[in-house]
């Protein structure tokens, strides 16, 4: 299998806070990672460091490598605006634009790009629902607010609106942390029928989730890289003894 | 740390530990009613159907800890080698019903030909020696003890297959043959799923799935 | 219990306090609108909406062209006022960590409590004494004193919309710039629409300034570097004139003016009634 991110020596600061210690770590095409470690251990920073958003933040910096499609990200020539444009991002609480349909979040990374041809928008629109399995749910009013939907629908959407710029990655920080059980089961299958065409690296602090939806996990523990193998391998026999603590819950 | 699973986790490996006694002394009993030709079959059955009833406690005990709690890692290990041994305590419990039937049925091996009740008098001391080391492994969580299980167990098969070879050539009673060799049969298949025990056991501290065999 | 019914009476005692503290806050106000309402509402006919400032002596005769010319200098304030302050708002939440930031607000909130008729001053200072005294010079005190104002509302404002709005429109690969003006200000429309509403109500108010830098007159419009009427000011000069005449115009211009104000934090409360 291919690799989509190799990260070399990545290293990532707040302030003087050194948050992400030499993490070095290859990431495979078009499958689920799951990144897990107990709060704070740095698992938000580093995919935030795979699309260049930590260095939005006053303060933040990084130092390493991330190569992608051949292309350390950041090197000197490279556009954060357009390595954004190819990975693609969801959060954990859902946020959709406020004061737009449903239609107009789904279309808005397009729109926001100069695209003005209202059958290229429809197209992109229907096929990035479609995506996010929620089309059949809100075909019939896409002009109905973005803000309307339940929690559920709502984070769908937000991967709609990721989608439709068609990216290659999508990364996602606990998609699912603020959603029910059934809504979560719902993006859970959406994750796995997502992987067969995009990479997705996802954070999150439910383990049983990271076993259900993942094919790789990296266990992250005070910014350190401590084990990072298939998942059935982690879950069932970790080599690193942290591993075995953090999954087994004796953690103190 | 003590976590919710822990309670659910001792509960089950107390269970298997009387599991292991009882085992124990069922294939001591049956091996004792064949050698000095003392009756004990009733018991002999009860205590193979207890373990019965025990080895399903265990598994369902097990699938509950398992649909709660979503164990992983080390726990799953645990429960999973759990099962497996509570099946081979069951075991122990059905050869030895097997070994006392043989007693009840054809009368055992009283008055038989005297290196046929050595051989399988020192099988029964080597059997019931591996049956004790492994429950010894078991509560102990010690895979050194396991290890060493592995030579007995060769040795079994060594003396099972050397018999066999002594029957044929040396002959004997029918009653006395057929008997002997269903007795030393079972003992190396008892001896075979203690062997298993212990492969369990290690492969709850390491993973690793040892060929003891 | 003895200590509980000295508390009971103990806050019968404060709540009737605050009940009269209100009606003390509210007497002035309902007394004052009763007096506009009672003398303004008689002088109010068609002929005060369409003729303009009649002479000394003249009988009947109305506000129109005051109407006429307060709309123009609230209209070229506005345009002044507005995009300034707008893009200071701006600046203020989305680079508010820089150290200039904390300057720029400083200074905003100085020139908020600067009196108007010193900004008046300044007007006639720096545009009367060149162009005369004109609509432009009042135009531009007033937008000195609005752009406080809607900086403060568009801030406050774009502070609101959280954080996470912009993260998502900037991890879309959408750039920065672009996310403030769209993403985000759209967020905020009705908020900094309230602002400037609430801005405009204000100078349309002001009457020393407009004194200072552009003065009285009776005409329709006449060119951006003469004055225009303008309804505060009218008020102002119609109240302390001898003329019977003026002087009921001077309470329907206060009728007006109060109703325009009002009109406008109507308007700024259906607005922000359909929010989030």
């Amino acid at each position: 299998m291919a690799v989509k991110f190799d990260v070399q020596n990545l290293n990532a600061w707040f302030g003087s806070k050194h948050v992400l210690k030499n993490i070095n770590m290859k990431i495979e095409e078009n499958a689920v990672t799951a990144i897990i470690g107990p709060s704070g251990c740095g698992k938000t920073t580093f995919i935030r460091c795979l699309n260049r958003m930590h260095e939005i933040t006053p303060g933040a910096r990084v130092s390493g490598k991330v190569i992608f499609n051949g292309v350390n990200i950041y090197d000197n020539g490279v556009d954060p605006v357009i390595i954004r444009r190819k990975i693609g991002m969801v959060f954990q609480k859902p946020n959709p634009f406020p004061m737009m349909s449903i239609y107009d979040n789904v279309a808005a990374g397009l729109k926001l790009n100069g695209v003005r041809d209202k059958k290229i928008l429809d197209a992109a629109v229907r096929r990035s629902l479609e995506l996010a399995n929620l089309w059949d749910e809100v075909k019939d009013d896409l002009k109905k607010s973005g803000a309307s939907l339940s929690g559920g629908q709502q984070q769908r959407l937000c991967i709609a609106r990721a989608l439709a710029v068609q990216p290659e990655v999508l990364l996602m920080d606990e998609p699912c942390s603020a959603l029910d059980p059934i809504a979560t089961a719902k993006i859970e299958a959406l994750i796995r029928k997502l992987a067969e065409n995009y990479t997705v690296v996802i954070v999150t602090h439910n383990m049983q989730q990271a076993a259900r939806v993942s094919d790789y996990t990296a266990f992250l523990y005070l910014g350190e890289l401590i084990e990072y193998g298939p998942t059935e391998q982690i879950f069932e026999n970790p080599k690193h003894e942290l591993t075995e603590r953090y999954l087994t819950g004796k953690f103190g | 740390m003590s976590r919710i699973i822990d309670t659910g986790l001792k509960e089950l490996s107390a269970t298997l530990y009387r599991m292991g006694e009882l085992a124990h002394r069922a294939v001591l009993k049956a091996l004792i009613e064949c050698i000095e030709g003392r009756e004990a079959h009733k018991e002999v059955r009860e205590m193979a159907d207890t373990l019965l009833a025990m080895a399903d406690h265990i598994e369902d005990k097990a699938f509950e800890l398992i649909a709660r709690f979503q164990p992983v890692a080390s726990d799953l290990r645990t429960i999973k080698s759990y099962m497996k041994i509570a099946y081979d305590f069951a075991r122990f419990g059905r050869y030895a019903l097997d070994i006392s039937s043989i007693n009840k049925q054809i009368g055992g091996l009283r008055n038989c030909e005297e290196w046929i009740n050595s051989y399988v008098k020192e099988m029964s001391e080597k059997t019931s020696e591996m049956v004790r080391l492994s429950i010894e492994s078991l509560k102990s969580h010690n895979t050194q003890i396991a290890e060493k299980i592995s030579e007995k167990e060769k040795e079994v098969d060594r003396m099972y297959f050397e018999f066999l070879d002594e029957l044929i050539k040396c002959g004997a009673t029918t009653k006395c043959a057929v008997s002997s060799v269903l007795i030393v049969r079972y003992l190396e298949r008892i001896a075979d799923h203690a062997a298993y025990i212990c492969e369990s056991i290690i492969y709850i501290a390491t993973g690793q799935k040892e060929v003891l065999r | 219990m003895d200590y509980y019914k000295v508390r009971v009476v103990k806050n019968h005692l404060v709540q009737f306090l605050v009940y009269l503290a209100l009606f003390s806050a509210l007497v002035p106000l309902f007394s004052m609108l009763y007096e506009v309402v009672a003398r303004g509402f008689s002088t109010i006919n068609i002929e005060f909406f369409i003729k303009p400032t009649p002479t000394v002596g003249e009988i009947g005769g109305g506000v129109a062209n005051a109407i006429q010319g307060t709309l123009i200098t609230i209209g070229l304030a506005s345009l002044i006022g507005v995009p300034i302050g707008l893009m200071s708002g701006i600046f203020l939440s989305e680079y508010g960590e820089l150290k200039l930031s904390a300057a720029v607000r400083f200074l905003h909130d100085v020139l908020n409590g600067v009196p108007s008729i010193v900004i008046g001053v300044f007007a006639y200072t720096l545009i009367t004494r060149s162009i005369g005294f004109s609509v432009t010079a009042a135009a531009f005190a007033l937008a000195i004193i609005m752009i406080p104002i809607v900086t403060r509302a568009t801030e406050e404002a774009l502070k609101l919309v959280p954080m996470s709005i912009r993260e998502a429109a900037i991890a879309l690969g959408i750039p920065r710039w672009k996310t403030t003006i769209t993403v985000v200000l759209s967020g905020a429309k009705k908020a900094i629409v309230t602002g400037i509403l609430l801005s405009i109500a204000r100078i349309a108010g002001e009457s020393a300034p407009v004194l200072v830098s552009m003065g009285f007159w009776r005409w329709w419009f006449a060119g951006l570097n003469r004055p225009v009427a303008n309804l505060a000011l009218n008020i102002f000069i119609f109240a302390m004139s001898p003329f019977e005449n003026w002087i009921t115009l001077a309470w329907g211009s206060a009728l007006v003016l109060i109703l325009l104000v009002l009109g406008i934090s109507i308007a700024a409360r259906v607005l922000t009634k359909g929010r989030y």
